[in-house]
C-alpha cells in the first residue's frame, strides 16, 4: 500500500492520510474487513506523530469507511455503493463549482464550456 | 492514565525562576518541551528526576508521588545533557553495573543494541565520539524497558544521520501504548514528526502548549506590507516582526484569517519559526 | 547498591594502568626503607578513592545516579562500602609486602608489630576518610582539596605543638595494658567514626542538589 505524504503541501497530515486511505477503499484497493495498520505503526513508517494517524483513522470512522474495535485494530467497513456515488459526486460538484468560477470571471459562456464537456466525453469513450 | 504530571513546579535560583509550570504527559504520547538554552527545561527535567531537592510543586510519575516513592524510577530511562557515567569505563562495563541497579535490565537487549549501533563493547566510553556517546546514552536509558523516557536534549551535537538513526528508535519504542516519552530539545525540526504534543517553555514560564500536528496545521505566518498589517485586528494574531522589508504575523487560525482578510501570503509554520516570533515579536 | 560498589571497583580497574607504576615506585621505597609499608597504605587507599570521585565529578556522574532507582542514601552507602572494601585490598598487599621485606632482611617476623602497625593505619586512614567524604560531599572536590590541604596543615601543626607541651609517655602504657585487643580497639573506632561520618555525609547528600 502507498502512502506518500508531503510535508510541505499546506493540506494537514491527517487529511493526507484520509483521502489517500479513502481513495484506496473506494478502488476497492484495500477491501471490506481488511486491517489497517495500526495507528502506531502508521505513525512510525510515515514519520509523524501518533496523534495524526489516530487522527485520520477517527474522521475515517466518522465517515463510516472504517470500523475500529478496541483492542483488535481497525477495519475497512462494508461500505455501500450508494455512500461512494454521492461521495464521488460531491467531488464533481466541488470541480466544477471551479470550471464555473473561472468560467464567470473570465466572460467564458456557458455554451462554450457544454461543447468542452462533449468533447471530453467523446474522448473518454 | 497520565505518565507524568506536572503541578505548579516553582523554583528560584539566583537570575533564574521557574514560574508555576504545569502539564501533563498522558501514557502513551510523546510531549515535547521546547524553548531557549536558560528558558528552563533541564530545570523542570532535573525536579521530575528528583536531581533538584528544593523545590515548590507536586511531581507525579505514574501517579505516584515522585519524591516519595523511588520504585517508580525502575520505570523510567533517562538522558541527561553532559551527565553519564565516568568515561574511564568501558562500554561493558555498564551491563554489569546497570544490571545489579535495575531489576528489569536485559543485557541481551543491551548487547543487542550496541550491534545495531556499532558501538564497541572493550572501548572505554572516552574514546567515543560525541555521536556514539550519545546513542550509548539512548541505549542504555532504553535497556531495562522503561515506560517513560525523560530525555534533555538527546539529539544535540550528532550529525543528521545519528539523529535520525536515534529518532527511529524513538519511534520503535513508541510502538507499544502504555510507553511515553517527554523530550526537551532546541533542535526543533526533530520534534515537529514525533510529538503529539508541544510545551514551550520561555523565561521559566509555560507560553504555549498545544497539540503538536494540531498547531503545525492551524498556526501560520502572514507576510504582508504595513499598510495590510494596519488592517489586521489586535484580536486576529499572537506576535509580529517589522523587518526592513515586510511585516511577519504569527496567526494562530489559517482558515478563519484567509475568510476575513484578503492577505495573498499565509506561510505553513515550523515550530523554530514559531519560537522565534514568540520570544522576539512584538503585540 | 552492589552495581554502585563495583562501579567504582570497575573504575580503579581501568584506572589501574595509571597506578601501576606508583605502586612500583612505592614498594620499591618501602623495600629501601624510605618510606615504611603503613605510609603505602594510607597513601594508597586515599588516592584511589579520590580518583574515583575525581572521575565521578568529571561526568557528572551523581547527578545521573540520583536518577536511577537506587536511592541517595545507598549511593553514600556505596562510597563508603567501596572505601572499606579499597583498605582492607590495600592491607591485604601491603601485608604481604611487609612479610616479604622481613623475610628479604633475613630477620625473624615480628607479627605484633606488623599487626599493630597495620591496625593504627587503617584506623588513621578510616580517620582521614571519615573527615573528608562529609566534606566533599557537601563542598564538591575541588573546594574539598583545598579545604583538606588547610586542615591537614592545621592538624600537622597543632600536633607538633601538643607534642612538645604534652607527655605522651603514658599512651605507650595504654597500648601496653591492651596490648593483645589494641588492633581490635583500633579497628572498631575507626569502624565507628566512619559510620558516624556516613550518617553525616547521608544528611548532606539527601538535600543535595547537582
Amino acid at each position: 500500500m502507498d502512502i506518500i505524504i508531503s510535508n510541505s503541501s499546506g493540506i494537514p497530515i491527517y487529511e493526507q492520510i484520509k483521502e489517500q486511505i479513502k481513495d484506496k477503499i473506494i478502488n476497492n484497493e484495500l477491501v471490506s474487513g481488511e486491517l489497517l495498520p495500526s495507528i502506531r505503526s502508521l505513525a512510525r513508517d510515515l514519520r509523524c506523530s501518533v496523534i495524526t494517524t489516530k487522527n485520520a483513522y477517527e474522521e475515517l470512522e466518522k465517515e463510516g469507511y472504517v470500523k475500529t474495535i478496541p483492542a483488535k485494530g481497525t477495519y475497512v467497513n462494508n461500505i455501500n455503493v450508494e455512500l461512494i456515488r454521492e461521495e464521488q459526486l460531491k467531488k464533481v460538484e466541488s470541480l466544477l463549482e471551479k470550471v464555473v468560477n473561472i468560467a464567470t470571471i473570465n466572460k467564458i459562456k456557458k455554451k462554450e464550456i457544454m461543447d468542452i464537456l462533449n468533447i471530453l466525453f467523446e474522448e473518454e469513450k | 492514565m497520565n505518565a507524568l504530571e506536572i503541578k505548579n513546579l516553582n523554583k528560584k535560583y539566583e537570575g533564574f525562576e521557574l514560574k508555576n509550570v504545569s502539564f501533563t504527559v498522558e501514557e502513551g504520547t510523546v510531549m515535547g518541551l521546547i524553548g531557549e538554552n536558560g528558558a528552563g527545561k533541564t530545570t523542570i527535567i532535573k525536579a521530575i528526576l528528583n536531581i533538584l531537592t528544593n523545590y515548590k510543586g507536586e511531581i507525579l510519575i505514574f501517579e505516584a508521588d515522585n519524591k516519595k516513592n523511588l520504585n517508580i524510577y525502575e520505570d523510567v530511562g533517562v538522558v541527561l545533557d553532559d551527565m553519564f557515567f565516568p568515561e574511564i569505563l568501558y562500554v561493558k562495563d555498564i551491563n554489569s553495573i546497570m544490571k545489579d541497579i535495575f531489576t528489569k535490565w536485559d543485557s541481551k537487549l543491551f548487547f543487542q543494541y550496541l550491534e545495531m549501533f556499532k558501538l564497541p563493547l572493550n572501548k572505554q566510553i572516552k574514546t567515543l565520539s560525541k555521536g556514539m556517546r550519545k546513542k550509548l546514552e539512548i541505549i542504555t536509558a532504553l535497556a531495562h524497558h522503561p515506560k517513560l523516557l525523560i530525555l534533555d536534549e538527546p539529539t544535540t551535537g550528532i550529525d543528521p544521520i545519528a539523529r535520525s538513526e536515534v529518532i527511529d528508535l524513538f519511534r520503535n519504542f513508541m510502538q507499544d501504548e502504555k510507553c511515553s516519552i517527554l523530550l526537551s530539545s532546541h533542535i526543533t525540526t526533530d520534534l515537529e514528526h514525533i510529538a503529539d504534543y508541544i510545551t514551550f517553555i520561555d523565561k521559566g514560564e509555560v507560553v504555549l502548549a498545544d497539540s503538536c500536528p494540531l498547531l503545525m496545521d492551524n498556526y501560520g505566518i502572514v507576510k504582508c506590507n504595513e499598510k495590510e498589517f494596519q488592517k489586521i485586528a489586535k484580536d486576529d494574531y499572537l506576535k509580529y516582526k517589522k523587518n526592513k522589508y515586510d511585516y511577519e504575523v504569527l496567526i494562530s487560525n489559517k482558515k478563519e484569517f484567509k475568510k476575513k482578510y484578503d492577505i495573498k501570503i499565509i506561510d505553513n509554520i515550523t515550530l523554530e519559526e514559531l519560537m522565534v516570533l514568540m520570544i522576539k515579536g512584538g503585540k | 547498591m552492589i552495581g554502585l560498589i563495583k562501579k567504582d571497583i570497575l573504575v580503579l580497574k581501568s584506572n589501574f594502568k595509571i597506578l601501576i607504576p606508583i605502586f612500583v615506585i612505592y614498594i620499591f621505597m618501602a623495600f629501601q626503607g624510605m618510606l615504611d609499608i603503613s605510609t603505602l597504605l594510607s597513601f594508597l587507599s586515599v588516592m584511589l578513592m579520590m580518583s574515583t570521585f575525581s572521575y565521578d565529578n568529571l561526568n557528572k556522574w551523581d547527578a545521573y545516579a540520583v536518577t536511577l532507582p537506587n536511592g541517595r542514601k545507598n549511593l553514600v552507602k556505596a562510597k563508603y562500602l567501596a572505601t572499606v572494601i579499597v583498605i582492607l585490598l590495600t592491607s591485604l598487599v601491603a601485608t604481604i609486602v611487609s612479610f616479604i621485606i622481613t623475610i628479604n632482611k633475613g630477620e625473624n617476623i615480628n607479627y605484633q608489630y606488623i599487626f599493630i602497625t597495620l591496625g593504627a593505619t587503617i584506623f588513621a586512614t578510616f580517620l582521614f576518610q571519615a573527615l573528608m567524604y562529609p566534606i566533599i560531599f557537601k563542598f564538591g572536590l575541588e573546594k574539598a582539596r583545598l579545604i583538606l590541604f588547610i586542615l591537614i596543615f592545621g592538624l600537622i601543626f597543632l600536633g607538633g605543638f601538643l607534642i612538645n607541651k604534652i607527655d605522651f609517655s603514658f599512651l605507650a602504657a595504654v597500648i601496653d595494658y591492651f596490648s593483645n585487643f589494641i588492633v581490635l580497639i583500633l579497628l572498631g573506632l575507626g569502624l565507628l567514626v566512619l559510620i558516624g561520618s556516613y550518617i553525616v555525609s547521608v544528611n548532606i547528600y539527601l538535600k543535595k542538589e547537582f
